[in-house]
């Protein structure tokens, strides 16, 4: 592959005391869709928000388009091009599906060609259309995770980081809402999507890491990686053995 | 006729009251940050105002210009040197820093200016009134309350339809999420808050052509502020206007009932309205 769209390089984090990853080299090149696997407590979510700027880290522990940008703040990473579909999707309460994609349109990267208007939005997810005018809570859990992803898109991504999007929804609506990842991939966009279901992940990316107490511990081609070894990398050796 | 004076009177005290309370709306309703200041920093605006028409001869509409501007810099500063460093989940530390600055400013006002209440002087629309009936109604009151309308209606305006209003509303919602969507919810901040303090400066230039101030009058104006606020319903706009309304109608009312019964009052409705609908008259639950 060529120069990566963004990549990490021994990116470590920490809570207070607690450090949470141990040294990342991750990367992800333009149009490119790779998943971020492992259990709960892995660091997954931690190194998205190591990335979106939510958690300090050193500048040249992020590099996007062959500049550092770690620990640049949140609203200087959506300015240049990183967006993200937060973990338990964190809409705005008490403010109306449209003006929760508004909020991310008066936002945006600016960008001559924007690839994402609130009509493309509402092709992609019909059904926002209809409840455009309503309060975002009243939306079912699948319906609200549309706007998370909507609202994430208007921001004019080049990279799109998922966490979680399948998360407490029923099978149907998780089918549905992965429908949508190869018509965003197709825009030119690059996704991370962040899985706890490893089939899902498997079969929706080109490539994947697994990722197992603050390291990654298996990375490939997503079509060549078997199950068995992603078992291992998921679980630790130890656990193979038993 | 006592009482329709006494209701008329007590919308164009409410008038005053919606000023006051504007700003506190935006803040403790909408953003949720408690600043005990606010009545303060009316004072402080208004002894200013007092202070600048006096030496360089001003009147009160030029007077009015200057001290919105100085409270749209008094406000930013604010948020930037104080409330960003206190603002977080937890209350307590930005309602004892601002109980400190507000302690610390009133007893400055009161070694700069002395306790003397002071007054802006209004010329002759102080005094100017027409008649409806056997009603009169002043010039300079109306004036309040329309002014009090109109800058309702552009704040309630403003947080429903713009870049700013939206954004605002997130990062009150939530500000990290506001901040993954691209909002910087520190400028945010710091608009909002110098909105909320510009909008002191027609409180006080009004509050000193009507009435007197003095150094330690911040509290009241912090209490009916608050009041109307909660009568109101957190987070609405008009609310506070209303609120406002309900608080200056009780008193005015409270007023003609007994001259000592006024302020208490306005302090028994807001109590009543607390035991009743706590989540304000246009509160959403």
């Amino acid at each position: 592959m060529n120069t990566p769209l963004l990549s990490t390089h021994g990116l470590v984090a920490r809570y207070g005391d607690f450090q949470a990853l141990y040294g990342i080299d991750f990367e992800i090149g333009k149009g490119e869709v790779v998943a971020l696997i492992g259990a709960n407590g892995a660091g997954k979510s931690t190194l998205l928000r190591s990335i979106i700027g939510l958690l300090r880290v050193a500048p040249e522990m992020v590099i996007l388009d062959g500049r550092p940008v770690g620990g640049c703040r949140p609203h200087r990473m959506i300015a240049d091009g990183v967006a993200i579909v937060p973990e338990g999707r964190r809409l705005f309460t008490g403010m109306s599906v449209e003006d929760n994609l508004r909020v991310a349109i008066d936002h945006a990267r600016v960008t001559r060609n924007a690839a994402w208007t609130l009509e493309g939005i509402f092709a992609l997810f019909p059904i926002l259309r209809e409840k455009r005018r309503v309060p975002v809570e009243s939306l079912s859990g699948g319906q609200q995770q549309m706007v998370a992803i909507g609202r994430a898109l208007l921001n004019q991504p080049r990279l799109l980081l998922c966490d979680e999007i399948s998360l407490g929804l029923a099978p149907k609506v998780v089918r549905e809402i992965y429908q949508s990842i190869p018509s965003i991939s197709q825009s030119g966009t690059s996704i991370v999507l962040v899985e706890q279901d490893v089939g899902l992940a498997k079969s929706a990316s080109d490539r994947l890491y697994c990722m197992l107490e603050g390291r990654t511990t298996l990375t490939g081609r997503s079509r060549d990686i078997s199950r068995e070894a992603i078992a291992e990398a998921y679980f630790g050796g130890s656990h193979a053995l038993a | 006729m006592h009482w329709l004076d006494g209701l008329i009177q007590g919308v164009l005290l409410g008038g005053l009251y919606a000023q006051y309370a504007l700003g506190m709306a935006l803040m403790f309703g909408v953003m949720r940050i408690v600043n005990l200041t606010h009545g303060d920093l009316m004072i402080l605006l208004a002894l200013t105002g007092i202070s600048l028409a006096a030496r360089f001869a001003l009147g009160p509409w030029p007077v009015l210009v200057i001290l919105v501007v100085l409270g749209a810099i008094i406000g930013l500063l604010l948020q930037r040197l104080v409330l960003d460093r206190v603002v977080g989940s937890d209350p307590l530390p930005s309602l004892i820093a601002t109980f400190g600055l507000s302690m610390a400013l009133q007893n400055a006002m009161l070694q700069f200016w002395s306790a003397d209440t002071r007054s802006l002087g209004a010329g002759g629309i102080a005094q100017a009134s027409f008649q409806i009936g056997s009603l009169f109604v002043g010039v300079l009151p109306l004036i309040v309350l329309l002014t009090a309308t109109v800058l309702t209606g552009s704040l309630d305006a403003t947080l429903r339809h713009t870049r700013f209003g939206r954004a605002l509303r997130a990062s009150s919602v939530d500000v990290e999420a506001a901040a993954m969507t691209g909002v910087n919810p520190k400028n945010v901040y710091a608009g909002a808050t110098a909105i909320a303090v510009a909008i002191l400066g027609f409180a006080a230039v009004f509050q000193s052509m009507r009435a007197t101030v003095a150094p330690a009058d911040g509290p009241f104006q912090l209490i009916y502020a608050f009041e109307a606020v909660i009568i109101g319903g957190m987070g609405s706009i008009w609310g506070a206007f209303l609120g406002a309304m309900v608080l200056g109608i009780s008193q005015s009312i409270g007023f003609r009932i007994d001259p000592g019964f006024g302020i208490l009052a306005g302090h028994l409705v807001f109590l009543l309205v607390l035991a009743l609908r706590p989540q304000g008259l246009m509160g959403k639950v």
